[in-house]
């Protein structure tokens, strides 16, 4: 408020400069353009001053952003980048390594399982220390998991993880023990921050709903034992980490971090480009590519755990087998499932929605992860053969060129639905109309938000539709998605509801090898399970995965240096699972190149600023001239 | 763009009539009352305008985190209250004054009131701009119809009126921030502050100027271009009035004529759009504050409907219509105050 105020008065400083103008407007004028000359010239000394102060003595790692972090509280926040921000306060009992992904010690310096898998020992390390300077004990992680088991909002983001948890025990300072109700590997993989129960037991069930987790909030949020703490945030802006003094591992290079907030892809480019940020995250593949070949720019197509995917409705039913929806019938049969499978050019997609950072899709477990599976005779590009399997399968082509049912009923006429804030999904949808055609099927198309498609989705009232998700390293969750209980369900006032999932795939089977690796403790083992079960779906043509996206992420080579690319090689640099860049980046020069960015940066500034100031006060000298001239003519 | 017809009197005159306040007065508070009851109606309006959106809120939980059926259910479940419920506790709280915002977990208020002031510099900045220099290339161009500076000076304005402002904001982004050719990288390309800095301290203003000149003057463009195009019309209109022949009959001085009788006839038209205009922008610099990451009231509007945060929704179209109803008041009273036939 009091800026707004200044604002004005500077404008009414200017109205008497400019008062000796004969025009009342023509003084206003002048002054309006006085005032931001003013501000212009008055914002280069000592914005620069200001530069060469804060960056000489601290080297922050300034990340340059698409997506908020919606809120500090790690039982509140959803969003990849709150996650990201946890990541670099809290620390895990364990983490993911940068090579595979495989379990690694963090907090836990050790763990052992029993015998029969039921428990699970942690041995924590003695010299992590929270930010304010409380120890770090068995007993802050007893804590934590317990007020996830006894909680309900905290089982929201960290439901999954305890699921199996029966009691968590710190028997000394330094050891845990976990009972469990049924044996499962997720215990090598809990990402759970380990809160202090000196601050948390202070916030009860009702202060936890709205309570921040910010520097400013009571009690003092962000206290954790991560190489970084939470210095300012500020709402919608940005938000600045400085270095944790306490963290018990190697210290960083930079003395913090910065998340700074862009709307746009294109205004984040641009600040990466003028050396507003050092890194440019999750970037759109069309100015991805303009930032190809600039100098002192790195620009990385890094593989990623996420996938598009079209889906079926393959006969909507509620967990309870009520059958709902308006699924078209011939969509229960696998054939013409590949025969859809066979017209859907997944190489032109890549070329077309993501120019070409990505790869073809097939199962439902991205190709960086070990789980993975690809299968032998991947279903290829072919619309004859699919003309082929739908004519031998009875559904011919009636006179208008659209297939009916083999009992020559219900014409093949499908409902298809694109996500109204992705232009992938739209394009997707758009070619897969074409194609369907080509094969004899007609279709209408809708662009709805995801938020009426998820409604869709679970009334099961669609045909076809495009959606993404995103896999965790643990195959888990993923699996889950295709078992016969995540089918839609029904709530007391009738009210349908999505389950996961939204292909209608049931097997018997699959759901038997789903409870099978959930328990298994023999990661090979484990792997070979997950890798048949996501080949029994691909064959069944639950999903057709079109594509394994890249993740697009740039930064300023001139700035920094020793990126860790997760998984190595191939991974994306930041926003992985774990924080090894952040430890690890450093000056590509050590000595000059702390102030050389910002120096290189701010320098045009202030040529540039003045030269602003100076066009602007010219301009309203002119007027003000323009004006006497013109009155005088007139005199 | 109807035009009033000419003020009997001067309007610079120091006599006001007598019965001419009375009036005023009178005139003020009906507004100010009619003003109160448009308020109350779109508080109620607003409840059930929000609650026509169609979708699941609980789908932004969906492929974010892995989250159990059981659990998605409980937070449904929190926002799924039986409407009349809902309504009721809306009425006990109609200006969301206890409301947390569910997409941030804040109280409202506080989200609107932390954006607030960078709309508000927007805001400023670009209406004193617009009005200062589009008033003036208005009457300028106007008074001169079809010279060369009313030529050059209508094709500009309409070009710029004609301008989506978000384009001419990525053009400005293009030129002055990334810096193309001659251009050296002046402006930075988003925020309004730089980290670090309190925005009371004389760094801070000094930054949070830098970062308005680009929004600013996007926006700043395209109100430019309609005042002086109305400012101009509204001056040609009075061009032809015989009162304008009586003055210069008097052997009044041309500016003289221009200033003291024409402009403030001219002006009624001009001053009603610039009020208005205010009251909408405030809500209004959504495209501009996205293009620039500008984070006032227009880019958290956004955020809140893409959310669907109801709350936060609420409180923020309570405000865009408070300012909406000042505004509109204002704009009568001062075209009252400027031309007393309207009082009565």
């Amino acid at each position: 408020m009091k800026v707004a105020n200044d604002g004005t008065s500077r404008g009414n400083g200017g109205r008497r400069l400019g008062g000796h103008g004969r025009d009342a407007t023509a003084g206003l004028a002048v002054a309006g353009l006085v005032a931001v000359a003013g501000a212009v010239g008055a914002g280069v000394a000592p914005a620069s001053a200001d530069e060469t102060s804060g960056s000489d003595d601290e080297l922050i790692f300034r990340v340059g952003v698409l997506q908020d972090i919606d809120n500090f509280n790690p039982f509140k926040g959803i969003t990849a980048a709150a996650y990201e921000a946890w990541a670099l306060s809290y620390d895990q009992l364990t983490g993911f390594s940068a090579e595979d992904f495989s379990p690694e010690p963090r907090l836990a310096e050790s763990w052992e399982q029993s015998d029969d898998g039921l428990t699970w020992t942690y041995t924590i390390r003695d010299d992590a220390v929270f930010s304010d300077g409380e120890p770090l004990t068995a007993d802050d992680v007893e804590y934590t998991f317990n007020r996830i088991l006894d909680g309900q909002v905290e089982k929201t983001n960290y439901g999954s993880y305890v699921a199996q948890i029966d009691t968590v025990k710190a028997t000394d300072d330094t050891t845990v023990v976990m009972t469990l109700k049924k044996p499962t590997p997720i215990m090598e993989r809990l990402s759970v921050p380990i809160l202090p129960e000196h601050i948390w037991s202070k916030i009860d069930d009702a202060e936890l709903r709205d309570y921040a987790n910010e520097p400013d909030s009571k009690p003092v949020g962000m206290i954790g034992s991560g190489p970084f703490v939470l210095e300012e945030a500020r709402e919608g802006e940005f938000y600045r980490f400085g270095r944790n003094p306490e963290y018990w591992g190697k210290q960083p290079t930079i003395d913090g971090v910065e998340y700074r907030l862009y709307r746009n892809a294109d205004a984040l480019v641009q600040a990466l480009k003028n050396g507003e940020v050092d890194f440019a995250d999750d970037l759109d593949a069309n100015v991805f590519a303009a930032l190809e070949g600039e100098e002192n720019i790195e620009a990385r197509s890094s593989d990623y755990y996420g996938f598009n995917y079209l889906t079926f409705n393959a006969g909507a039913e509620l967990v309870d087998g009520t059958p709902i929806g308006t699924g078209h019938p011939s969509l229960k049969d696998p054939e013409v499932r590949l025969a859809i499978h066979h017209a859907v050019d997944k190489e032109a997609l890549v070329d077309r929605t993501l120019d070409g950072r990505g790869t073809p899709g097939t199962t439902i477990i991205p190709p960086l992860y070990p789980e993975h599976a690809e299968p032998e005779e991947p279903v290829t590009f072919d619309p004859e053969e699919a003309n082929r399997i739908l004519d031998e399968a009875g559904y011919t082509r009636g006179s208008d060129d659209i297939r009916t049912m083999p009992n020559g009923s219900n014409p093949l006429v499908y409902q298809l639905y694109a996500r109204q804030n992705s232009e992938t999904s739209q394009t997707t949808i758009e070619f897969l109309a074409g194609w369907l055609r080509d094969i004899g099927i007609d279709s209408t198309v809708e662009t709805v938000s995801e938020g009426r498609l998820y409604e869709i989705a679970g009334e099961g009232t669609f045909d076809m539709y495009e959606w993404g998700w995103v896999v965790e390293p643990d195959p888990d969750y993923q699996l889950s998605t295709f078992t016969c209980d995540q089918f839609s369900y029904e709530v007391a006032n009738g009210t349908i509801y999505a389950g996961l999932n939204d292909a209608f795939y049931c097997d018997p089977e699959y759901d038997r090898l789903y409870e099978q690796q959930a328990t298994e403790l023999d990661r090979d083992k484990r792997t070979e399970i997950a890798q048949q079960m996501q080949l029994m779906a691909y064959d069944a043509n639950a999903y057709i995965v079109t594509e394994y996206y890249d993740y697009l992420q740039a930064w300023r080579t001139d700035r920094f240096t020793g990126f860790v690319p997760q998984p190595d090689p191939g991974g994306a640099v930041l926003f992985q699972y774990g924080i090894f860049s952040y430890l690890n980046i450093e000056p590509p020069d050590e000595g000059s190149a702390s102030g050389s960015g910002t120096e290189s940066s701010s320098t045009p500034m202030v040529v540039g600023g003045v030269a602003a100031a100076a066009v602007l006060v010219g301009l309203g000298a002119w007027l003000v001239v323009r004006r006497r001239n013109s009155s005088a003519d007139v005199e | 763009m109807a035009v009033t017809s000419p003020v009997a009197t001067e309007l610079s005159d120091d006599s006001t009539p007598g019965g001419g306040s009375g009036g005023l007065g009178r005139f003020i508070g009906l507004r100010l009352l009619s003003g109160l009851g448009t308020l109350l109606f779109v508080l109620l309006f607003n409840f059930f305008l929000f609650r026509l959106l169609p979708g699941d809120p609980a789908a932004r939980y969906r492929a974010v985190k892995n989250i159990s059926a059981q659990d998605l259910a409980r937070i449904r479940d929190e926002l799924n209250a039986p409407v009349m419920e809902q309504f009721w506790a809306y009425l006990r709280d109609p200006l969301a004054l206890q409301g947390i915002s569910a997409w941030k977990g804040q109280p409202v208020w506080d989200l609107v009131g932390g954006r607030a002031w960078p709309t508000l510099v927007l805001l400023g900045t670009s209406t004193l701009l617009a009005t200062l220099i589009g008033i003036r290339v208005g009457i300028r161009a106007g008074w001169r119809r079809g010279g060369s500076f009313d030529k050059v000076s209508t094709g500009v304005t309409l070009l710029f009126y004609a301008t989506p402002e978000f384009w001419l904001g990525l053009l400005l982004i293009l030129t002055f921030s990334s810096g193309i050719g001659p251009f050296p990288s002046l402006f930075p390309s988003g925020g309004v502050i730089d980290s670090g800095i309190e925005p009371l301290s004389m760094a801070g203003v000094v930054s949070v100027a830098e970062h308005t000149v680009l929004p600013a003057v996007a926006l700043a463009a395209v109100y430019l271009a309609e005042y002086s195009l109305i400012m101009r019309a509204s001056i040609v209109d009075e061009l032809s009035q015989e009162y304008l022949t009586t003055a210069r009959a008097k052997g009044l001085m041309d500016h003289v004529v221009r200033r003291r009788h024409a402009v403030p006839n001219a002006s009624l038209p001009t001053i009603t759009l610039i009020f208005l205009n205010i009251g909408f922008i405030i809500g209004g610099a959504i495209t501009v504050e996205t293009v620039f990451s500008y984070p006032g009231l227009g880019l958290l509007t956004f955020e809140a409907i893409t959310e669907q945060d109801f709350v936060l929704m609420q409180a923020l179209f309570l405000v865009f219509t408070v300012s909406v109803i000042v505004c509109n008041i204002l704009a009568d009273v001062a075209v009252a105050v400027l031309d007393p036939r309207i009082r009565t």
